[in-house]
């Protein structure tokens, strides 16, 4: 077949460590890979098209492909959020083990196929939890939450809102912004290399864990069907599986620097915060909920929703029994 | 700001750029119901925290629809920036010549390739039937989005009244 | 040299020339992107090259304007105009400005170091320059005009006091380069704090001696009294309301109540009721405002949707590589390239806005600069202390970009707002006093780290 160029809008800064460093891996691993036959070319978020408007841009063909995350298009497709991040949902071990080995792919691309979206999806980096939030101040009981205006993304917005808290949308660049001017009094973004780069720990003294809402974030490769179709079977191949050793790559450079950054906001007297038991169960008795009001308003999230959970049900006596408790340190 | 009386009267031009003007009048309420948003959204954040999503998308829903609507407006009232540093000092017939120049090569087939584009990508956010991607957001995102054909169709009709101007004024004599 | 590497030269080129022909800014860039576009596709079909555009491609210019109608940060920009407006029309922004300049009592060029002056909080409320730069011409410009300032000392002064507001946060551009660059919007908005400040100050100085050495160029009013304690009083009275408004503004943004967008809208509305409390609100006022509103804030967006395409239409036929790869390969020392690159910031300027400049260029130069090894010492609780200097730097050159013709945003939002008889010549020349002003500035920061870095090292320590 003929050479590729992937010209792919990205909705995330390549200098964002483990959100978009994954698809700078990508670009220069593919030319390397194939002897130069797929060559990718990575536009910074915004020099195409912004970050919302990627699926459009790679369903209509005029980009070839664009990396995303899924629960950017929730408006478009309330299923999308489930193939992004489950608040209470697999981690990344699980999360895989369902996409590739259940029916997790079969499922994600039939909800671009069946909502008329020309494109091919390949999952092609993974991250492991984000923090849940950074706070100005204590929160011990879900009375705390009542009142305050909090930028949350994704379906963990729903979950936050049940709870009296005002949830808004801001982008990455705004937020340290409107918490210094206290127009939010808490945020949450990323994990704590990435909210390190935000400055949140010059605001918000406290940081807590863990990050039920984002347990794993799951990003995608889109590709154009008619691009994809035009590559050889090779070609397809090597796109496939480089995204495939960008999941280990992904969530090997998430996992190998979160500690280091930690350990320094520890120093510059930021609080490390695990939720008590009674926030947790708070969270996910509203995050049920939710979901009952999201199977109920829409037939195929329900369908991807029954789905993982008879996988995760089958997990658990798995799960339950193969690892060693966690150690906790507060 | 420029009057749209600075422009010499052609009767055909003038009633169009009249009725665009018209329709301007009424779409510029939207300022002043987003002043009237802004106000309600910061009283109920401060006070009730609730409904701050919609309240915060309605506001750039209205300005979307002010700034893209006033295009054709502006174009009415000869208002859009120029470079008037040799442009001032032009003869009358060479500025005609150059607006019906720039509007056939420039202008119009910028409007066109907006134009046709936005088509398809209403008609796509119309098919799935787009909401917000906020869960609590606003429903009927196509209802916005096909600001962008509406405007730019309006603005192509202000256009097509400034070349039916010029190059009425070209061919008639010195004024 | 490349086929596309020439196009994108003679893309540059056209623009510029076309530029000077007077047709609107707006669709000169729209209109040279998609000729460029539809020459880049001959290209492709004709020369082997492979830029990749075609009328297909060129729908993204739909995807992104759509970026430019979904943005809530710009929903205060229409309403920071309609807060100007409607001071304007309810009278209380003249008297604001008359009645502070009492208080410089027989200083010469009181009125312009007013303006400067407002300029200054303008800038620490919106950091939108289109706004401040309305509002302050809308506000001073009939004042000086009636005080017989010379014209372009006039200008001038409005058109640099409207642009503080980039450097001095909030600022919607320090946040854009965070972005960009992966550096703390923090840090950023805590370094431009002094150089904002000091450029105001230099302005103020730079009015002071030019009264003195030009006294026919600012004017004392004939009726002008050294100011005593019942002046101050007075004064205090008369502005009291107006104030009241600033810092409500002000106040609810660094208060915390509200965000920049809900501020101009809180300011706004308290513009109406101001013009309600003056007595001169009607319906007919209203009506005049709004339409101003639609008006202005229209044809400085037809800037931003024409150049949308162009940037499109210049990135796919890979301006941005031509540029890196260029740059790279310059045989200078640290400093050289430092002051070649801000050289070159500067010059791109006089076509580009800042806007252009910070989403295409400046990714560009962050690797260059990192490589340099430039150490600078003693502020180790900033991340990359060396990036947020150069940042500073590069904002300070942008900022001269709202000045320099032939593109030069204050200047046109400025000529919009100007009588018909103000020509942007005029403007021109009264800038030219300002721009030097700004490279002095630069030059000082460049000298001076610490002017940028100590406050951020100093507050978050
Ligand atoms: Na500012
Ligand atoms: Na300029």
């Amino acid at each position: 077949a003929d050479r590729v160029l992937l010209k792919t809008p990205i909705a995330f800064g390549s200098h964002l460590p483990a959100l978009g460093t994954p698809i700078k891996w990508v670009s220069e691993q593919l030319p390397v890979m194939s002897d130069g036959s797929v060559k990718m070319k990575i536009y910074e978020p915004g020099k195409l098209v912004g970050a919302k408007e990627i699926l459009d841009a790679v369903s209509s063909g005029k980009v070839n492909s664009g990396y995303a995350t899924a629960g950017y298009w929730q408006g478009k497709m309330p299923a999308a959020a489930l193939f992004s991040a489950v608040p209470f949902g697999p981690e990344a071990g699980e999360y895989m083990a369902w996409l590739y080995y259940g029916n997790g792919m079969s499922l994600y691309q039939e909800m671009y196929d069946t909502n008329g979206f020309n494109v091919k999806v390949i999952p092609c980096a993974i991250i492991s939890p984000e923090t849940s939030g950074w706070f100005k101040k204590e929160i011990n009981k879900p009375e705390d939450l009542k009142g305050l205006n909090m930028r949350f993304f994704g379906l963990g917005a729903s979950v936050m809102e049940k709870l009296g808290v005002s949830t808004s949308q801001l982008p990455g660049g705004e937020i340290f912004g409107a918490l210094e001017k206290g127009a939010i009094d808490a945020t949450e973004f990323s994990q704590p290399a990435i909210d390190k780069l935000l400055g949140l720990h010059k605001i918000a003294k406290y940081n807590y864990f863990p990050g039920w809402h984002q347990q794993a974030t799951v990003f995608e490769l889109l590709v154009n069907k008619d691009a994809w179709g035009k590559m050889s079977t090779g070609q397809q191949a090597i796109v496939e599986n480089t995204c495939k050793a960008s999941m280990t790559n992904a969530i090997a450079e998430g996992e190998s620097m979160q500690f280091e950054v930690m350990a320094k906001a520890k120093d510059q007297g930021v609080n490390i915060r695990y939720w008590n038991d009674e926030m947790l169960k708070t969270f996910e008795e509203k995050w049920d909920e939710v979901v009952v009001e999201k199977t109920a308003a829409d037939p195929f999230f329900k369908k991807v929703w029954d789905d993982l959970s008879t996988f995760r049900e089958g997990y658990n006596l798995w799960e339950a029994n193969a690892f060693l408790p966690r150690a906790k340190n507060n | 700001m420029n009057e749209p009386s600075s422009l010499p009267r052609v009767p055909l031009a003038d009633s169009i750029d009249r009725m665009i003007q018209k329709i301007g009048h009424l779409i510029a309420w939207s300022y002043v119901l987003l002043v009237l948003i802004i106000i309600t959204q910061v009283v109920l954040r401060k006070g009730f925290s609730s409904g701050l999503i919609i309240f915060e998308e309605l506001q750039w829903h209205l300005y979307a629809v002010g700034v893209m609507f006033g295009l054709s407006y502006a174009q009415t009232t000869n208002s859009h920036i120029r470079v008037d540093l040799f442009y001032s000092h032009f003869r009358a017939k060479t500025k005609n010549v150059i607006e019906i120049l720039s509007i056939l090569f420039m202008v119009l087939p910028f409007i066109a390739v907006i134009f046709i584009h936005s088509l398809d990508f209403v008609a796509e956010s119309y098919r799935i039937n787009e909401h917000s991607e906020s869960p609590s957001g606003l429903p009927f995102r196509w209802l916005i989005k096909s600001v962008i054909p509406l405007s730019m169709g309006l603005l192509a009709l202000a256009v097509l009244s400034r070349l039916y101007r010029d190059t009425v004024l070209l061919f008639k004599g010195d004024l | 040299m490349e086929i596309n590497e020439i196009l994108v030269i003679a893309m540059f080129l056209s623009f510029i020339a076309l530029l000077f022909t007077g047709i609107p800014v707006a669709w000169v860039l729209g209109g040279i992107g998609i000729a460029f576009a539809f020459i880049g596709y001959l290209a492709d079909t004709y020369f082997d090259t492979i830029t990749g555009l075609d009328f297909l491609t060129l729908g993204l210019v739909v995807n992104r304007l759509w970026k430019i109608m979904d943005n809530w940060i710009l929903v205060a920009l229409p309403m920071f105009i309609f807060m100007g407006i409607m001071l304007d029309k309810s009278g209380v922004a003249e008297r604001l400005m008359n009645s502070m300049q009492e208080l410089f009592g027989r200083v010469r060029g009181g009125l312009a170091i007013t303006v400067t002056a407002i300029g200054i909080i303008l800038a620490a409320s919106t950091g939108i320059i289109g706004a401040s730069v309305v509002l302050l011409a809308v506000m001073s410009l009939p004042a000086m005009t009636k005080q017989g300032y010379s014209m372009p000392l006039a200008l001038g002064t409005i058109a640099s006091a409207g642009t503080l507001g980039i450097l001095i946060p909030p600022s919607i551009m320090l946040v854009i380069m965070a972005d960009q660059l992966g550096l703390s919007v923090g840090d950023l908005f805590m370094g431009a704090v002094f150089p904002g400040l000091m450029l105001g100050a230099m302005y103020i100085v730079y009015i002071l001696v030019t009264g003195w050495l030009k006294p026919e160029s600012a004017p004392v009013p004939v009726d002008a009294k050294p100011a005593d304690m019942a002046t101050v009083v007075k004064v205090i009275k008369a502005v009291l309301p107006t104030l009241l408004l600033i810092f409500v503004v002000l106040g609810s943004i660094f208060g915390g109540f509200a965000t920049p967008t809900e501020a101009s809208g809180v300011g706004a509305f308290g513009a109406t009721l101001l013009a309600l409390y003056n007595r001169k609100f009607s319906f007919k006022v209203l009506k005049e405002v709004m339409q101003g509103t639609y008006n202005t804030t229209a044809y400085i967006f037809a800037i931003f949707i024409g150049a949308t395409c162009f940037a499109l239409v210049l990135r796919e036929l890979g301006g941005d590589e031509l540029i890196e790869s260029f740059l790279t390969g310059l045989p200078f020392g640290p400093y050289g390239i430092i002051f070649f690159i801000l050289g070159i910031i500067f010059l791109l300027g006089f076509f580009l806005d800042w806007i252009e400049i910070t989403l295409i260029i400046l990714p560009l130069l962050a690797p260059v600069i990192s490589a340099l090894g430039l150490d600078i010492n003693g502020y180790g609780v900033v991340d990359n202390p060396e990036l947020v200097w150069f940042v500073m730097l590069v904002a300070m050159a942008l900022q001269t970009s709202f000045l320099t013709p032939p593109v030069g945003f204050a200047l046109f939002y400025l000529k919009g707002v100007c009588p018909p008889n103000v020509r942007l010549t005029d403007i021109y020349k009264g800038v030219i006093p300002f721009i030097i002003l700004q490279l002095i500035g630069l030059l000082i920061l460049v000298f001076w780290p610490q002017l940028v870095l100590w406050l951020p090292a100093a507050a978050y320590g």
